[in-house]
């Protein structure tokens, strides 16, 4: 009987592990824009995959046993950070069983380290104030410029992982900045009747794009992040936007269209609905077409 | 004897896979980072319920059979539950449920639900957990009360598992399989012992279906309980997720010295969830599962064997019908073969629940719920409850699985 028990156990226990000794790096990315960058970058060294949905809102995601499997088999774990993936991510390492992508290892790449975050809290934090991040605001893909910063962290990581083909992602990188740069010149341009204008968003999720883009967010439609707005603060918003002229509401596609709607209604504001990620909509397959994207629609909706 | 010797070499095998798994060199690098997981996450639960039934308090305790279950006329101190969880060191994660109730008689009672460890980082795609810990037996048994989509545990699970949910002190080693879908083998060895493990050793004098139970101890590893599980898991599409799931239980019971308990069953989950969902929502989540016993019973005194067999199922809908907001309907039907009309524990009864619940933040929540209790022990009586559920949550609080 003794003899048994010890066969069983060997024989679950020494299974043949899969190795990671691919030519191609298996990157799993949190998002979708992260995913897009990796793949610009990696070329054709890399399989990039995002684990969420750019149609959804990365907070709210659920560890799926598929994302687990995903990231057990991953060589390179990309995320978001400054608490974005709370909701999910910890659970999703926990369960993944592959010690390369844990925190600290070459295999796990916090890209909120390789930008300057902003609304980083230095008074404390109570949830009575809603879903304040206390690391900072993670929403900084908006910004076109972080793209480039992005981009040349996962090089630098890819590098190590590959050195082989360091100079590669090298200047896969330089080439991926070189577009962006130029195209920013363009998206500027498009939207400098929107400079120093104010507007109003639906969540504290587009502080980045208003930095680039220089246009000043003065309210949001949630009264608190992630806190539903009552009929209590639209009217005080209704008060904020007929006293400062605003005429634009910019929102992603997942929010809730009656609050918008009403204001419309009372104040005459466009809302204009714009994706917040790569594969927000049909189309959106890159980092450029994006912002090529978002500034269309904001460009229709402020004419 | 032959526990230590199997001991020995699980730790044996364990230390020779972090050996010869390189990836462990990362280990030390990480310990120098400055790792997030340092800390140690501190969260607190608490659930309470209001509300009362058609029938009086003896006869309520008797069909709201689960420990957490809202069981009084009045209120009911369901579960207040103080969770700890930290990783260890690049070898460890560890997790420590305490839970506090008020019971019946105004007494606080104070359980420690679980405390156990997991590793991090065993080749192959295993994973050992040791301490005490809800045996992964379908997929309601390892849920918290929190977590629950209805207010109660469902009737075959008090009546098959305990009122506690299935928990005990062992060792248990999982495999995450390399096939192309998600497929993951759980092998488990617990004690059989105590009030956790109520169709198995359970503890001296308490009755099953009669019978009052001897103190049985375990003599040998063949006496102990052991489980199994498969779970199996599929993206049928960008919205819908699946996961299939088989589990068996086998160890011995205490009617008498040779007597032996099997439970088997199967659970059904699956979930849709719109592809541009607000906050998660809206989403319809389906779950089932079903699960029968069979209890060998035996008793000096009376020398006829009686295979004692229960039964029973669970479905239940959840509609997340805008952010926040959940309708839930739930039915069941517990059975058992022979004629147990007017034992509460094995007579043959339909439940109906139906209700609503608000979550007002991710930490708060509110919730309605009805049921409809048809039980033959109640002769023609059919019991009405109304529950309504607050639950707040505090400090950091794990994430939930799919």
């Amino acid at each position: 009987m003794k003899f048994i028990y010890r066969i069983v156990f060997c024989s679950v226990m020494f299974v043949v592990s899969p190795t990671h000794a691919n030519a191609v790096l298996l990157i799993e990315s949190t998002t979708q824009d992260l995913a897009a960058i990796a793949s610009a970058v990696g070329g054709q060294y890399v399989k990039s995959s995002s684990l969420t949905m750019g149609t959804r809102d990365p907070h709210f995601a659920v560890a799926k046993p598929s994302m687990i499997r995903r990231v057990h088999k991953a060589d390179l774990l990309l995320l978001v950070g400054a608490d974005l993936e709370i909701g999910w991510l910890p659970l999703l390492l926990k369960s993944a069983r592959n010690p390369q992508v844990q925190p600290g290892n070459p295999g796990y790449l916090d890209l909120s380290e390789a930008v300057t975050l902003t609304g980083v809290s230095t008074v404390g934090i109570t949830r009575d104030m809603g879903d304040v991040h206390e690391k900072g605001n993670p929403h900084y893909w908006l910004d076109p410029r972080n793209g480039i910063k992005i981009a040349n962290a996962i090089a630098k990581q890819l590098s190590k992982l590959a050195p082989e083909q360091a100079e590669v992602f090298q200047s896969n990188a330089v080439a991926f900045a070189d577009v962006l740069n130029a195209k920013f010149i363009e998206w500027k341009q498009a939207l400098r009747h929107l400079k120093n204008k104010p507007v109003i968003t639906y969540h504290s999720s587009l502080d980045y794009l208003a930095a680039a883009f220089e246009f000043n967010i003065v309210a949001q439609v949630e009264p608190k992040p992630g806190i539903a707005p009552s009929a209590a603060s639209l009217s005080r918003l209704i008060d904020k936007i007929e006293k400062n002229k605003i005429s634009l509401l910019i929102m992603e596609p997942y929010y809730e269209r009656r609050s918008s709607a009403y204001l419309q209604q009372q104040t005459g504001i466009m809302p204009v609905i714009i994706p917040q990620s790569v594969g927000a909509q049909p189309g959106i397959e890159n980092y450029a077409d994006l912002f090529d994207a978002i500034i269309k629609e904001l460009k229709i909706g402020s004419q | 004897m032959f526990s230590t010797t199997l001991f020995s070499w699980v730790i044996r095998f364990a230390c020779v896979l972090f050996i010869f798994n390189s990836n462990s060199l990362y280990a030390i690098e990480a310990v120098s980072n400055k790792a997030q997981s340092r800390g140690m996450d501190i969260g607190l639960t608490a659930l309470f319920s209001a509300g009362g039934s058609s029938v009086d308090n003896l006869t309520l305790s008797d069909l709201q059979a689960g420990g957490h279950d809202p069981a009084r006329n009045g209120f009911t101190v369901q579960n207040v539950e103080l969770s700890i969880a930290a990783t260890i060191d690049s070898y460890f994660d560890a997790q420590s449920n305490f839970i506090f109730l008020i019971n019946a008689e105004g007494e606080t009672v104070v359980e420690l639900e679980e405390a156990f460890l997991t590793t991090r980082q065993l080749a192959a795609g295993l994973q050992l957990k040791a301490g005490q810990y809800f045996t992964e037996f379908g997929r309601q048994n390892s849920l918290h009360p929190h977590s629950w989509s209805f207010a109660d545990q469902p009737v075959i699970l008090s009546r098959l598992l305990g009122g506690d949910g299935l928990r005990s002190q062992g060792l248990r080693l999982s495999w995450l399989m390399p096939t192309d879908w998600f497929s993951e083998l759980l092998i488990g060895a617990q004690n059989a012992k105590g009030e956790t493990a109520q169709s198995f050793l359970n503890a001296a004098g308490e009755d099953v279906a009669g019978y009052i139970l001897i103190d049985r101890r375990a003599r040998n590893s063949g006496d102990l309980l052991y489980s199994a599980r498969w779970l199996n898991a599929a993206d049928i599409s960008d919205t819908i997720s699946m996961n299939v799931g088989v589990s068996g239980l086998w160890g011995p019971n205490a009617s008498d010295t040779e007597s032996d308990t099997t439970i088997i069953g199967s659970d059904f989950y699956i979930k849709w969830q719109a592809i541009n969902s607000q906050r998660g929502y809206p989403f319809v989540a389906w779950h089932s599962e079903i699960v029968q016993r069979e209890y060998e019973a035996l008793n000096q005194t009376n020398p006829a064997h009686e295979i004692l067999v229960d039964s029973g199922y669970f479905s239940q809908i959840s509609w997340g019908f805008k952010p926040g907001w959940v309708a839930g309907l739930r039915i069941e039907e517990a059975r058992s073969e022979g004629d147990n009309s007017t034992d509460p524990m094995r007579d043959n009864r339909q439940r109906l629940s139906t209700n609503i619940t608000w979550y007002l933040s991710e930490y708060s929540k509110l919730r309605l719920q009805y049921n409809q209790d048809k039980t033959e022990h109640l002769a023609d009586e059919t019991a009405h409850s109304i529950w309504l559920q607050l639950e707040f949550n505090m400090g950091s609080h794990a994430a939930h699985s799919f």
